[in-house]
């Protein structure tokens, strides 16, 4: 088992143009835990995520991976270098809400690619530990597939896979059953468990109330740009003292009520 | 009409045939691989980089392919530039195609959906691996049928380099019929010529476009 990285956010500030997205984020993410960030569509736990990896730029503030600040050499000053933003990602596994499965390539090449451009491998070995991957998510008769030739929830365990295959010491969901049709949540949210179950880092934007309060160690809600609360999940979705939790979990059972 | 003319004229416009086809494919390759250049500086270089490739790509579709020609060729041998007419026309096409292709490639990397990109540099992937291996693959899928078109409309214009005296197909037709009055015959057999050239073209690339799309279709 490899080691699971902490994520120490502080103060993180991120703008676009004049809107303010995140207003002055605290959140600890503990290693090996489950963190789920809730809340409204709009209210920035999508861009807290993607600051996690950098792919989002927060404008102030500090994103530790291990103690180690991402995107920035020092809080507030310049900008790392790409080689050391690449070395620091390759250890941080990102899933998408559109997969982002590569059309042109077939499931095992998805996988293989990183292990091929990233960690230098040979393709033999890369296409091997691919499918060991993919063996790993229940796709190992479904390698020689495109994605366009996959399901919804066959093209998210292969985003898993490919993201998985890299040993990654952080894993990154951003709303990953958000695009799948409600029948094909389970398989998803099985692969997501059994890694959460393996120690893993995970933190996981999902709408999946179920997900956050039986996986999750803790829950943290975001209203407007700002972290509203963090907590255990029975203390956050059951009984939440902030008006606005209350107000998003009760239009949450609503609508979801048959 | 007499068609011993077409056998005494045979090898003429036999060489002709080859060196139209010669100036096709090397100005649409080249063109292509210039506008591919452009297109790639055009998305990672700096501000000052996208603006001279832009007045670029302005000046050259803003002006008549024969008057960057004449430029090129007569105009040439004043600044020390002396060209023979075949490469003289040969850069002529490359230059005058490639900002008609480098849109072709800026249009299509565009259309490769962000994610995609995300997806390679969320793993740590470097940024020319993830133009190699993602960005071009992805991009050329949905560029090709305008690559094909343009490459179509390059057919016709390697006609215009018989006017600084590239010896291809329409300079040997129009030797051919100045020699022997076979104006009508002549001009005719060339517009079948091209017509027919074009319409291989336009197969090859309806195949090869089913052939690159296979992958993307969605199972039933």
């Amino acid at each position: 088992m490899v080691e699971a990285s902490s994520v120490e956010i502080r103060k993180v500030n991120k703008y676009y143009g004049d809107f303010h997205a995140l207003k002055d984020i605290d959140l600890s993410i503990p290693p090996g835990k489950v963190t789920c960030l809730i809340g409204p569509s709009g209210s920035g736990k999508s861009s807290l995520l993607r600051c996690i990896n950098f792919l989002e730029e927060y404008d102030s503030g500090e994103v530790l991976i291990d103690g180690k600040l991402i995107g920035y050499e020092t809080p507030g000053g310049r900008r790392m270098s790409r080689r050391k933003l690449r070395q620091m990602r390759s250890t941080i596994g990102m899933v998408f809400q559109q997969f982002n499965l590569w059309p042109h390539m077939t499931a095992q090449e998805n996988v293989a690619e990183g292990l091929r451009r990233v960690r230098g491998l040979r393709k033999a070995e890369a296409m091997e530990r691919a499918a060991q991957a993919l063996d790993r998510v229940g796709l190992s008769d479904r390698m020689a597939n495109h994605p366009a030739r996959l399901s919804g929830g066959q093209q998210q365990r292969v985003a898993i896979a490919r993201a998985v295959a890299m040993d990654p010491r952080l894993m990154l969901f951003d709303e990953p059953t958000s695009a799948l049709d409600p029948e094909l949540v389970g398989e998803v949210l099985n692969v997501m468990k059994a890694l959460a179950a393996g120690g893993m880092t995970m933190v996981v934007v999902t709408h999946e109330m179920g997900f956050a309060a039986h996986v999750a160690d803790q829950v943290a809600f975001l209203d407007a740009g700002e972290l509203v609360g963090v907590d255990a999940p029975a203390r956050i979705l059951r009984e939440p003292e902030d008006p606005r939790i209350q107000s998003f979990l009760r239009t949450y059972h609503e609508r979801n009520v048959i | 009409m007499d068609v011993s003319i077409f056998a005494e004229y045979g090898p003429r416009l036999l060489s002709g045939f080859g060196l139209t086809i010669l100036c096709w494919l090397l100005g649409t390759v080249l063109g292509a691989a210039l506008g591919l250049l452009i297109a790639v500086a055009q998305r990672y270089g700096g501000r000052s980089v996208r603006w001279v490739l832009q007045t670029y790509i302005e000046v050259i579709r803003g002006t008549p392919f024969l008057v960057q020609l004449f430029l090129l060729y007569y105009g040439g041998p004043m600044i020390g530039l002396r060209l023979d007419p075949l490469p003289a026309g040969l850069l002529g096409l490359t230059i005058y195609g490639s900002p008609y292709f480098a849109e072709i490639f800026r249009s299509a990397f565009r259309a490769v959906p962000l994610g995609l990109i995300e997806a390679g540099r969320a793993i740590g992937m470097p940024e020319l691996a993830i133009v190699r291996r993602i960005l071009l693959p992805v991009g050329l899928v949905s560029a090709l049928p305008a690559l094909v078109n343009f490459s179509i409309i390059l057919t016709k214009e390697t006609v215009i380099l018989s006017i600084i005296t590239v010896p291809e197909l329409m300079y040997q037709t129009q030797y051919m019929a100045t020699m022997t009055f076979t104006y009508l015959e002549g001009y005719l057999a060339l517009a079948l010529f091209f017509w027919g050239f074009v319409e291989v073209i336009s197969r090859l690339g309806r195949r090869l476009e089913r052939r690159i799309t296979r992958h993307l279709i969605e199972r039933s």
